[in-house]
């Protein structure tokens, strides 16, 4: 089997291929087929790795093109999902600047981190002295959250980060400042949801990659929605963010129950948004958008219906 | 494959398509200043207040120490790696500390268990504060946000650990270290901790017996560059690692921090004291845990047969953790294991639980077997064998009041140092208290002592970073040296060590090892390490740890060989006994300049419990 490795000795970018037998393999980890690499093979090859049992997060990397947690994959996993492939290609987590070969820059996740106010600020009846009070129910509610570690797949998986970094955080530092802002020890979720919002929770596009593949099944993408609703209940609704959320929520309810685009970027940028008027006229042009859907679109089927669900799950997700 | 390419590209689109949108409420803001250390100063060498080396439990709680005792100092944790990616993170159980005397217990009996627990090799005096600073280090990590598993009254949840009197292993589910790990890293950034990851310690400098610094190599770029500091926590955890391939403890833990104070003519103490667990995976040694036996696992010899019956008939698999490993690795020296040298085994089989019961309470076993072993525990039992999991020795702390070495302004913290809480025996559940108690103490007093001092003239820290330039040079220059030299000399070290000095020790195989040892150094020196590039030179960092992992097998070898008796985790075939007369004493190791070790012996501290029989 070949094994393509995405390279970089710290001035240039290269690929470079290693040759397996299947048999000597098929035992092992992608970690351990990454150590038997350059064990034997290539003691150039530059790699993270320390627990080598899926709790410390440092073996993340990418094989063809999607993030896995080195030793917590088994070649054969690898096999099974991309049958019949002799060739694999291996590179360094996305959405992170390379370092070397597989191994990338941490330091600004953890700078990220910093800017979501880690560490909880506890209530004023609790103290140093003599602990929290946190009942089982309480518990349970943040207690898969912190099941992160820190491995950065989520990242690499994210679209968004994918298109600009400039003005988004990693998603696992959203799930940090969820299990914070809902810890129920806090003294007020609002330090760790505020400082998200200034850190580009809106920002993410739901795309749900993130979910996809985290190694401890934790969901980021839900986590942010849930501090965008924490943060529209707490009254930070003003922004683009959440005028775009409730021009999605005017059209369901209020309208056909058909997104209208026209109407969707007006509400969200105001006038502003005349700026966007070639976009405009491409997505005419490609029969994505119907000028005409400025006089109002056909209601939907079973609109009613829609309304019915939605109010119920409002009514469920009261306080 | 090419469908979710596809979808992956078009989403892409979509989210440029967003960002030209610039939905945005505000961007990301400028990281904080650059993680930088090199505020210049007359001799033009970096400096910092507060130098942590190591970011596990111990360290990040020895920097929010620091920072708390004092904000105007810089304080900079270094880490060869990501900080979380620790020892601490892979402990599961819980952490020891009395926070409900309700029951009876108090500390003194938390105390009394760890003295018994350590074989008496422990300071009596120590593990008395130890223990209340425990118990309130467990109220204080509860209000710092560490989510603990609840009892039916709010209050953190606990559960007996081996050798307890008492139920006061506080713990997160299974997880415990791995969200201890987490919730310091949260408060070290609160607190505004500034790390410099990727950063190796090669050295340390002593002058005039003050710590005036360290030598750190830049993994990134390569640089090596001395640091001056006018404190040093010494955080850098165990050195199980000399077994290799046989500990349960992460890659990156090799001593380096004892193997520095050994070169820099400090003390290493206790080194012989390095514990097993007796049921590692035959292949790398992770861990599965003990729960395994405690729900019923059974452990079977090549003949099929529950070998522990001619052992502990009255306990069988649920006999404490030495007997169990010496058990195990002495029916494979009898020829009743399977597989042979390092890869040899017996197995442990769980199966008659059933597949409900193992899924729901052995998940996480189940998923090391499926790793490490591609074996299912529900269909098959699992290959296993001991493992070493904790270093009780370590680099010598003078008290507990200060977590000081014996050069002013070099303090040391966690599983890196021997303040002597768990003697020659650690108990389940006090090496994270050991790390979150020692650290803070380590922290507070590096502040304190950081505040007062001045920083040292830095010259033999400058000869050590010259030392250390060339020999990077020297080492991978040549194109001599194959890929395969310093992974074969690795293993046979961990196996040399595993044979001579593990769990069965006597005379004649150690004064073997010791000329193996030299051998192995013989070897090292003569190795060169074919990767010339200094970014990101992995394999120099294994060569710098390989180098210390020698160090610190010899100084074990050396305490092992000395002490004649039995004593907690030290099992001598030769002394099956214990011998207070002769060896209530903790091994102090030195290095002199030409490398040669040397041994001297400092009494127990007693007076608080009587000496007995260690009997459970």
């Amino acid at each position: 089997m070949k094994f393509i490795i995405d390279r970089f000795d710290g001035k240039k970018n290269y690929q470079q291929t290693y040759t397996l037998e299947k048999k000597d393999i098929e035992a092992l980890t992608l970690l351990g087929t990454l150590l038997l690499i350059k064990q034997k093979q290539d003691i150039t090859l530059n790699f993270t790795a320390s627990c080598r049992m899926a709790i410390c997060g440092a073996c993340g990397v990418r094989v063809n093109g999607h993030a896995y947690l080195g030793c917590d994959t088994k070649m054969t996993e690898l096999f099974e999902e991309y049958k019949d492939a002799d060739t694999f290609r291996i590179s360094p987590l996305a959405n992170y600047t390379v370092l070397s070969d597989l191994v990338v820059d941490w330091e600004p996740a953890i700078e990220n981190l910093r800017k979501i106010k880690p560490g909880l600020v506890a209530k004023d009846s609790f103290s140093e002295k003599e602990g929290c009070v946190q009942n089982q129910k309480e518990y349970d509610r943040i207690v898969k959250q912190w099941d992160c570690i820190l491995c950065g797949v989520c990242a690499s998986e994210c679209n968004k980060l994918t298109a600009d970094r400039s003005d988004y955080a990693e998603p696992f530092v959203f799930t940090q400042a969820w299990r914070l802002a809902n810890d129920s020890r806090t003294k007020d979720p609002m330090i760790n949801t505020k400082a998200a919002v200034k850190n580009g929770l809106w920002n993410c596009v739901h795309c749900h990659e993130c979910t996809n593949r985290c190694p401890k099944h934790i969901s980021a993408a839900n986590d942010i929605a849930g501090l965008t609703v924490l943060a529209l209940k707490k009254g930070l609704n003003s922004g683009l963010g959440p005028a775009h959320a409730k021009a999605f929520h005017t059209d369901l309810v209020e309208g056909s129950g058909r997104l209208n685009e026209i109407y969707l970027a007006l509400r969200t940028e105001g006038v502003s948004t005349v700026a966007r008027t070639g976009m405009a006229i491409t997505l005419m042009r490609a029969g994505k958008m119907n000028p005409l859907e400025i006089f109002g679109g056909h209601t939907i089927e079973g609109h009613k219906d829609l309304v019915k669900m939605i109010e119920a799950a409002k009514a469920a997700t009261k306080e | 494959m090419s469908e979710q390419f596809t979808r992956r590209e078009f989403l892409q689109s979509a989210c440029i398509t967003m960002g030209a949108l610039a939905v945005s409420t505000g961007g990301v803001e400028q990281a904080f200043a650059a993680t930088s250390i090199s505020t210049p100063n007359t001799s033009g060498m970096p400096t910092c207040d507060v130098l942590i080396i190591g970011s596990g439990a111990a360290g990040l709680r020895a920097a929010v120490a620091a920072r708390k005792k004092n904000p105007n100092l810089t304080v900079v944790v270094v880490s060869k790696i990501m900080p979380t990616r620790s020892a601490t993170t892979m402990a599961e159980g819980g952490i020891n500390g009395v926070i409900d005397f309700s029951d009876g217990d108090s500390f003194a009996s938390h105390a009394k268990d760890t003295v018994k627990g350590g074989d008496y090799l422990v300071d009596q005096d120590t593990a008395l504060k130890f223990a209340e600073y425990a118990g309130a280090a467990i109220h204080e990590l509860d209000y710092i946000g560490m989510p603990f598993s609840r009892d039916s009254n709010g209050h953190v949840a606990k559960r007996f650990a081996g050798g307890a009197a008492k139920k006061r292993c506080n713990f997160a589910a299974d997880k415990t270290g791995h969200i201890l790990t987490h919730t310091c890293l949260d408060d070290a950034l609160k607190h505004g901790v500034k790390f410099l990851m990727d950063h190796h310690m090669l050295d340390l400098s002593i002058e005039n017996g003050n710590c005036e610094g360290v030598v750190l190599r830049n993994i990134r770029t390569g640089d090596i560059a001395p640091v001056r500091a006018k404190s040093v926590v010494l955080a850098t955890g165990g050195y199980t690692r000399v077994f290799w391939n046989r500990t349960s403890t992460p890659y990156i833990a090799t001593g380096d921090g004892a193997a520095a104070v050994l070169r820099a003519g400090l003390t290493f103490k206790d080194p012989e004291m390095l514990q097993f667990h007796p049921t590692g995976v035959c292949h790398g040694g992770s861990l599965i845990t003990e729960a395994a036996r405690g729900e019923g696992g059974t452990l079977h010899n090549n003949l099929g047969e529950r070998f522990m019956k001619n052992y502990v008939p009255n306990k069988m698999e649920l006999a404490p953790r030495d007997i169990v490993s010496r058990s195990i690795e002495n029916e494979i020296r009898e020829g009743r294991g399977f597989g042979h040298d390092m890869e040899a085994y017996v197995l442990l089989d769980v199966r008659h639980l059933g597949r409900e019961k193992i899924l729901r309470d052995l998940p996480q076993i189940r998923h090391i077997g499926l790793l490490f072993e591609n074996t299912d525990l529900i269909e098959k039992p699992i290959a296993i064998r001991p493992t070493a999991h904790y270093s009780m020795g370590g680099i010598h702390v003078t008290s507990l009041d200060t977590m000081s070495t014996t050069a002013p302004g070099l303090f040391a913290a966690g599983e890196a140092a021997c303040v002597s809480i768990h003697g020659a025996n650690r108990l389940g559940g006090n090496s994270l208290c050991d790390a979150t108690v020692t650290g803070k103490i380590a922290g507070i007093n590096a502040a304190e002592y950081a505040a007062k001092a001045d920083f040292g003239a830095g010259k033999r820290l400058n000869d050590l970073t010259l030392k250390w330039i060339s020999h990077f040079k020297e080492i991978t220059g040549s194109s001599t040296g194959n890929t395969n030299d310093m992974y074969a000399l690795r293993e046979e070290l961990g196996a040399a060590n595993w044979y001579n000095m593990g769990i069965f020790r006597t005379e004649s195989k150690m004064l073997e090892l010791a000329e193996q040892h030299a051998k192995f150094q013989a070897r090292y020196d003569a190795l060169r390490i074919p990767n010339a590039n200094p970014v990101f030179n992995t394999a120099f960092t294994e060569y710098v740890e390989l180098g210390n992992l020698l160090i610190a097998s010899r100084a074990a070898l050396l305490g092992a060989t000395a002490r004649k008796e039995s004593r907690g985790s030290h099992y001598r075939e030769d002394y099956t006994k214990r011998d207070d007369v002769n060896f209530l004493k903790h091994s102090m190791v030195t290095m002199d300049e030409s490398g040669k070790m040397h041994l001297a012996w400092k009494d127990v501290v007693l007076g608080q419990f009587k000496v007995e029989e260690r009997k459970y």
